[in-house]
C-alpha cells in the first residue's frame, strides 16, 4: 500500500478510516493531565436558512439583494427549547454519524454597530462582539477576541498560545483585513492567520537552529527600550506589540526546543506547492490544525474556511465546473439556491471530516481529542442574503462528558452570542465573569 | 445585481479664501449676548436644516442641530463644523426638492462657518496623529534595497502593478518616452519572475486600510507571527547567496574584509556609524554603536570571519525596531509642533520614494537646514527627478484609482469573448493606460486637469483594438526587422505607444477601459458603482454608509423591464426619500459614463435598442448631454477636483485619514496649485510645504487621562 498521506486522503476522504498523526502513546497521553482545548471553524457569508435550520424548509427564499434587511424574513421560535437532535436538515446531513457528538444552537444574535461594513464586522467581531460603541476611538465593536482571552488562561504552557488558520484562496487585495480575520489581540491589533499550508507546517515543525535569533533579540530589545523612551503615550502603548512579539517568540523557541524529541515522532508529510482541489486544501489545513492540537503545540485555534465577501470567484472543485463567487451567489438565492446549498453542505463536510479526525485520536483514559476539544462551527451572518446578525448558525462539537451533546438548543430571542463564548471559556477552564456583551451563560449546554 | 459602495464621509470642499474674515466680529459680539451664532447661523439652521436635523426627533445622518445651543457648542466640534460647511458649500444640503438658500445667503453662512473653523483651529489646533507603525512590505523592500545599494529586488511584489522592461522611466529628463515596454505583474505572463535575492520569502501583503492607503498607520501592527518572519527575513537577506559583491552596492563600505593588517574592532565601529545612522534615519548614540560593536567583538573572538560578522550586524539592524518602525518622537505640548529635521527627512523620503532618506537628506537634517522652505522646495525638485520616484508611481496611483479592482474583473465570457485572448485577459493591457497617463502628468509636470481630460494617452495595439479604434496616422509604431509593428498582442512584454487624443471621449484616468471595466459587473455596467468611484476617487467625497434600516431595493429584472434603460430600471433609488440624499449625489456621476460598456467600448444604444440616456447635472450646476460635456463640467469644477486630489495625496503622505485641522491646509494647497497653472509638481511641492506635512501633535503624556483626573 502506498502510504503517502496525499493518496490516503484522496482515496478515503471523509470516510471512517483515519491514521493517527501520532501514535496513541504520544504526547498528550503521556502528560499527566489532558489539556482542554478550543477551536473555531468559521464559515463566511452565512448560510441558506432553508437548508440549515430545522423547521424552515418551506420558509420564504430571499429574493434579489436583501442586504439591508438585516433581520430574518421567516419567523423564529422566540422561546427557549431543548430538543433531541434527531432529524438533520440537508445542510447538516454530513454530521449524520456524529449526531451524538454535536449540539445545534439556534437563536444567538450579535448586535450590529452602525458605521462599518456588515461583512467586515460579522467576521472581525464574531469572537468579540463588544457592547456597541463601548470601545472608544474605533468604528468597530472589536476587542481582544475569545481565543486570546481563553489562551491567556489555558495557553500559557504550549509553544503557541494560539494558532490562526485561513483557507482564503484569493490573490487579489480586494478586501481589507476586517474581512479576513476573526482573531485579534485587541482593538486594531490583528492576529494574522496563515493561508499557506507549507508556511504553517514550517512554523509547527521547523527545527532550525534558534540560537542566532536569540542573540539578535537581546540586541534589538535594547534598541526597543531606547526607542520607547522617545515615544508619546499612545505610541508607547502600541509599541508594546514589539516586546510582546519578541517575548512570545522566545518562549515559543524554548518550548519547541523542549518538545523536539516528541515532535520528531509526528508523522506528517511536508506539504508541497502542488495545486490541491478546494476540499483537499481545506482538509490539509484542517489536518495541520488537528495535529497541532493533538501534539500540544497549542490549545486554542481558529480556522476560517474562507474570507467574508470578496467577490472574486474561485474554484470549488467537484461542485462547479467554473469559478464561483460565494458572495454574489448569496445575493441571488432565487436563482442560485441549489448551488449555494451545495457550498453550505461542502463546508459542513469539511467540518464533519475534522470532527471525525479528532474523534479518531485517542488520548488518556479512553477519551479522544474531540472529547477534550470544544470545536465550534459558526458564521457571523444568520443569512448571507439578508445580512442578518440575528439567529446565527452555530454547532458546538466535542467537549466530551462535560458537554451536553445530541441536542438542538433554541435560545430565547435576542440571546447574545457572547453568552455562548462565556460558557465555552468556562468549560475549557478559563475564568471570566463576563465576556463582551454577554448577559448570562448557556447552561443548557453544560452537563 | 448592484451593490452600493458606501464609505465614510470625509468633508472636502473648495476654498473661498475666508480664513481671516470673521475673527473680529466673533469675539467682539459674543459678550453682548448676540454673536454670529444667534444672529446668523441659528436662524439659518432653523429656516433650512432642523426640519430633518433635530426637529420632532428626526436626526438624519445622526446630525442634530438642535443640540447646538450656543457658539461654544458649535465651535467645540470642528469635525461637525467641517461637515456642515462642506454640505452647504457643495449644495448637497438642503436636499434638491427642499427650499434652498439664496446664493448670497449660502455664501454668507459658509463664510461665517469657515471663520468659526479658523478661529476654533487657532485656539486648539491639533493634527490627527499617525501612530507608530511598522513598514509595509513595499517600504521594507525599498528600504533594504537602498540601505545596501542592492542591484535587484528583495522580493517581487504584485502590488507594484506595472513592470518596466526597458529603462524608460527617466524623471530627470522631464519627458516620458514615446514607446514604453511594460508588463503587468499580477495579470501578465511570467511578470513576477525578476531578479531578486534567492531564498528570501516575502511576508504577506498588507491589506489596504478601509477607505485608505496601505501605508495607513493604524493598520500596520506587529504580531509574533510577523516578527518571526522579520527575524527570518533579515537572516535570509544577508544569508542569500546573491548577497555578494555583485549585487550589493554597499559591499566595499560595509562587508568587504579590510586588506592588510587591521584592527577588527575599530574597523567594525568605523563602519557601523554611517550604516546605523542610515538604517535608523537619525543620529546614532554612542551606546548603540557600542552595543552592536560588542556583539561583533564576541564573534570576532570566536574566529568568525569579518564579512560574516558584518552580515550578522546588518541582519540584526534589519530586525531592530529603529529600522522597522516609522514614528515621530513625542512632542512636549499637546498642540502643534514642528517635526524635527530628521523626522521631516523620513516623511519626505517615504512619501516620494517609499523608503529611507538618502545621505543628502540626512546631511541637510544634521545641518538643521531641511525645514527651511527654500531647502525643502529644492529637495522636492531633486527627489522628483530621482529614479526612485518610480516607487511613488508604484504605490500611490494604483491605490488612488483603486486599480487593483481590475485584477478580479471578469466580464461574461460569452458576451465579451474579445476580452479574453490566449488564456489571458485584456485587463492586463488596460491597467497600464491610466498608470502611464499618471506617470506622464507627474514627470512632465502637466496640469492635474490632464488627469481628467488628457490630450494624449498610451496604448498597445491590442488595447487600441479593444476600443475598436485604429491608430491615428501620426503615431509611428516601432517596427521589427520584418517591417511589421512589434508587440501587437503580448502577454509578457507589452508595447505601449504614446498617441495624441483629439477625440475627447478618450483620455484621462476616468474614461479608460480599465476603470470602466472594473466598475462594471460581468454582464452590465454598474452606474452606482461608477458613481461611488467618481465621488471617492475624483472628488474625494465618498458616500456615507447606508442606514441599516433602509428597506431593500429589488434590482432583479422583472418581466416587462427588458425595454427599459438602465436608468429607468434603477429609478427606484432616487424615488425613495431615504435613498435620495446620497443617490442624487452619486448616480449622475455614474450615469454620465453609460456610453462606455462593461469593457469600456463606446456604445450609443443598449442591447434592447434603447438609446443610452446619460444626460445630467454636475453638482446641480453644470448640465451635460454627452461625456465631453461631462468632462467640461468636471473641468469647470477643477478647483474642487484639485482640492480632493490634494486630500488623497496628503492622506497618503501622512499615512492617516485627514481631519478637520487639515482642511484649512487643503484650501491653501489648492489655491497655490491653481496659481501655478495646476501643475502636478507644484501640487506635490505645496503638499510638502503645508503645515500638516511639517508638523506633529503627539503629546508625551496621555492628555485624555489628565482631563478626567
Amino acid at each position: 500500500m502506498n502510504t503517502s498521506r496525499r493518496n490516503f486522503l484522496r482515496g478515503l476522504s471523509g470516510t471512517a478510516l483515519s491514521l493517527p498523526f501520532l501514535e496513541s502513546a504520544g504526547i498528550a497521553a503521556s502528560s499527566k493531565t489532558v489539556a482542554k482545548r478550543m477551536a473555531h471553524f468559521y464559515v463566511p457569508i452565512g448560510v441558506v436558512r432553508r437548508g440549515f435550520f430545522p423547521g424552515e424548509a418551506n420558509d420564504v427564499i430571499p429574493k434579489g439583494n436583501l442586504g439591508n434587511v438585516m433581520k430574518s424574513l421567516g419567523e423564529q421560535d422566540p422561546e427557549l427549547s431543548v430538543k433531541t437532535l434527531d432529524h438533520l436538515t440537508p445542510t447538516m446531513e454530513p454530521l449524520q454519524g456524529l449526531k451524538d457528538k454535536v449540539t445545534l444552537i439556534t437563536g444567538m444574535d450579535r448586535t450590529f454597530q452602525q458605521g462599518t461594513d456588515v461583512h467586515a464586522q460579522c467576521a472581525s467581531c464574531y469572537l468579540s462582539s463588544a457592547v456597541a460603541y463601548e470601545i472608544k476611538g474605533t468604528a468597530w465593536p472589536l476587542n481582544r477576541t475569545l481565543d486570546h482571552l481563553v489562551a491567556d488562561q489555558i495557553g500559557g504552557e504550549t509553544p503557541f498560545r494560539t494558532l490562526e488558520f485561513s483557507c482564503n484562496p484569493h490573490n487579489d487585495n480586494k478586501e481589507s483585513i476586517y474581512f479576513d480575520n476573526i482573531s485579534w489581540y485587541g482593538t486594531g491589533h490583528l492576529a494574522p492567520s496563515i493561508r499557506d499550508p507549507r508556511k504553517m507546517y514550517d512554523r509547527l515543525f521547523s527545527t532550525k537552529e534558534a540560537k542566532v535569533y536569540r542573540d539578535i533579540t537581546d540586541l534589538v530589545l535594547e534598541d526597543a527600550n531606547a526607542l520607547k523612551r522617545k515615544l508619546s503615550y499612545h505610541d508607547g502603548q502600541k509599541f508594546s506589540e514589539y516586546y510582546d512579539s519578541i517575548r512570545t517568540i522566545e518562549l515559543q523557541m524554548d518550548r519547541l526546543e523542549k518538545m523536539r524529541a516528541e515532535l520528531a515522532n509526528v508523522k506528517f508529510d511536508a506539504p508541497t506547492d502542488a495545486y490541491l482541489p478546494r476540499g483537499e486544501f481545506i482538509r490539509l489545513m484542517g489536518d495541520l490544525m488537528v495535529v497541532a492540537l493533538q501534539a500540544g503545540l497549542t490549545n486554542v485555534a481558529t480556522f476560517m474556511v474562507g474570507p467574508e465577501r470578496w467577490d472574486t470567484p474561485y474554484m470549488f472543485d467537484g461542485l462547479f465546473d467554473k469559478p464561483k463567487s460565494h458572495h454574489q451567489m448569496s445575493h441571488n438565492q432565487t436563482k442560485m439556491i441549489d448551488d449555494l446549498m451545495r457550498v453550505d453542505k461542502f463546508h459542513m463536510e469539511q467540518y464533519a471530516y475534522l470532527l471525525e479526525r479528532m474523534d479518531s485520536i485517542e488520548e488518556a483514559n479512553g477519551t479522544t481529542l474531540l472529547d477534550n476539544t470544544l470545536f465550534t462551527y459558526g458564521s457571523g451572518l444568520g443569512d448571507g442574503s439578508t445580512h442578518q446578525y440575528n439567529d446565527l448558525p452555530i454547532i458546538v462539537g466535542g467537549g466530551g462528558k462535560e458537554t451536553k451533546s445530541g441536542l438542538h438548543i433554541n435560545l430565547p430571542e435576542g440571546t447574545p452570542l457572547a453568552n455562548l463564548w462565556l460558557t465555552q471559556a468556562e468549560m475549557v477552564g478559563a475564568k471570566m465573569d463576563r465576556f463582551a456583551d454577554s448577559s448570562g451563560k448557556v447552561t443548557q449546554l453544560m452537563a | 445585481m448592484e451593490r452600493c459602495e458606501h464609505a465614510h464621509m470625509t468633508g472636502i470642499r473648495i476654498s473661498k479664501g475666508w480664513i481671516a474674515v470673521v475673527l473680529c466680529s466673533l469675539t467682539a459680539a459674543s459678550s453682548a449676548g448676540s454673536d454670529v451664532f444667534t444672529d446668523v447661523l441659528k436662524p439659518a439652521f432653523e429656516a433650512k436644516c432642523i426640519q430633518c436635523h433635530g426637529q420632532d426627533g428626526k436626526v438624519k445622518g445622526k446630525v442634530n442641530l438642535l443640540e447646538i445651543e450656543s457658539l461654544e457648542d458649535l465651535m467645540a466640534d470642528t469635525e461637525l463644523l467641517s461637515d456642515i460647511v462642506a454640505v452647504i458649500d457643495y449644495e448637497e444640503m438642503p436636499p434638491e426638492d427642499e427650499p434652498q438658500f439664496t446664493d448670497e445667503k449660502r455664501s454668507d453662512v459658509v463664510a461665517k462657518l469657515d471663520g468659526l473653523i479658523a478661529a476654533a483651529m487657532d485656539e486648539k489646533k491639533v493634527y490627527a496623529h499617525a501612530p507608530i507603525r511598522r513598514m509595509n512590505r513595499f517600504q521594507y523592500n525599498n528600504a533594504v534595497i537602498d540601505l545596501f545599494g542592492l542591484k535587484c529586488n528583495v522580493f517581487t511584489l504584485p502590488e507594484r502593478m506595472m513592470r518596466v522592461h526597458q529603462d524608460s522611466f527617466k524623471p530627470e529628463t522631464g519627458m516620458m518616452a514615446d514607446h514604453v515596454q511594460v508588463g503587468n505583474r499580477p495579470l501578465g505572463k511570467s511578470q513576477m519572475i525578476e531578479p531578486r535575492l534567492a531564498g528570501v520569502a516575502a511576508f504577506p501583503q498588507d491589506l489596504r486600510a478601509e477607505h485608505g492607503y496601505d501605508v495607513q498607520a493604524d493598520h500596520l501592527s506587529l504580531s509574533p507571527l510577523l516578527m518571526e518572519q522579520f527575524l527570518k527575513l533579515s537572516q535570509s537577506i544577508t544569508g542569500s547567496h546573491d548577497f555578494n559583491p555583485k549585487y550589493v552596492g554597499a559591499w566595499d563600505d560595509l562587508f568587504a574584509e579590510p586588506t592588510g593588517d587591521y584592527d577588527g574592532d575599530a574597523e567594525v565601529r568605523a563602519r557601523l556609524l554611517p550604516f546605523l545612522s542610515r538604517a535608523f534615519r537619525a543620529p546614532v548614540e554612542n551606546e548603540v554603536i557600542e552595543r552592536y560593536a560588542s556583539y561583533a567583538e564576541l564573534q570576532l573572538e570566536q574566529g568568525v570571519a569579518f564579512t560574516e560578522v558584518m552580515k550578522s550586524l546588518a541582519a540584526a539592524a534589519l530586525a531592530s525596531p529603529k529600522f522597522l518602525y516609522l514614528y515621530d518622537e513625542a512632542s512636549e505640548s499637546g498642540g502643534v509642533e514642528a517635526l524635527s529635521d530628521f523626522e521631516l527627512a523620513s516623511r519626505l523620503s517615504f512619501f516620494f520614494w517609499g523608503s529611507i532618506p538618502d545621505q543628502e537628506l540626512l546631511d541637510l537634517a544634521a545641518a538643521g537646514e531641511l525645514n527651511e522652505s527654500a531647502t525643502l522646495e529644492a529637495q522636492v525638485d531633486r527627489m522628483l527627478k530621482d529614479r526612485k520616484l518610480k516607487r511613488f508611481c508604484d504605490s500611490f496611483p494604483t491605490q488612488w484609482l483603486q486599480l487593483d479592482r481590475i485584477i478580479s474583473a471578469i466580464p461574461d465570457p460569452k458576451k465579451y469573448s474579445d476580452f479574453y485572448y490566449s488564456k489571458y485577459r485584456k485587463s492586463m493591457h488596460m491597467a497600464m493606460e491610466p498608470l502611464l497617463i499618471f506617470e506622464t502628468v507627474l514627470i512632465e509636470d502637466l496640469p492635474v486637469s490632464q488627469l481628467i481630460d488628457s490630450d494624449f494617452t498610451y496604448r498597445s495595439t491590442l488595447l487600441q483594438e479593444s476600443y475598436e479604434e485604429d491608430w491615428p496616422e501620426e503615431v509611428e509604431l516601432p517596427r521589427g526587422k520584418n517591417g511589421k509593428p512589434v508587440g501587437k498582442g503580448g502577454v509578457t512584454v507589452l508595447h505601449f505607444n504614446r498617441m495624441p487624443v483629439t477625440d475627447r471621449r478618450h483620455g484621462g484616468v476616468i474614461t479608460n477601459a480599465a476603470v470602466m471595466t472594473m466598475t462594471s459587473g460581468p454582464e452590465r455596467t454598474q452606474p452606482i458603482t461608477r458613481g461611488a468611484w467618481m465621488a471617492s476617487v475624483i472628488f474625494n467625497n465618498p458616500p456615507p454608509p447606508p442606514p441599516a434600516d433602509v428597506p431593500p431595493l429589488d434590482e432583479d429584472e422583472k418581466p416587462g423591464d427588458e425595454h427599459l434603460t438602465l436608468r429607468e430600471r434603477l429609478a427606484a433609488h432616487r424615488e425613495r426619500s431615504d435613498c435620495k440624499g446620497c443617490h442624487e449625489k452619486i448616480d449622475p456621476l455614474g450615469f454620465a459614463l453609460e456610453n462606455y460598456d462593461p469593457v469600456g467600448v463606446w456604445r450609443e444604444d443598449y442591447e434592447n435598442g434603447r438609446e443610452v440616456d446619460m444626460a445630467g447635472t454636475l453638482f446641480r450646476k453644470h448640465e451635460f448631454n454627452d461625456v465631453i460635456g461631462f468632462k467640461d463640467a468636471i473641468l469647470a469644477e477643477k478647483d474642487r477636483f484639485t482640492r480632493g486630489f490634494a486630500g488623497h495625496l496628503l492622506s497618503f503622505a501622512l499615512a492617516r485619514e485627514l481631519g478637520a485641522a487639515d482642511q484649512l491646509a487643503l484650501d491653501t494647497i489648492a489655491e497655490s496649485t491653481a496659481k501655478s497653472d495646476y501643475r502636478m509638481q507644484a501640487l506635490l511641492k505645496q503638499i510638502v510645504l503645508s503645515e500638516p506635512f511639517r508638523s506633529k501633535s503627539n503629546p508625551r503624556t496621555d492628555l485624555s487621562l489628565a482631563k478626567t483626573e
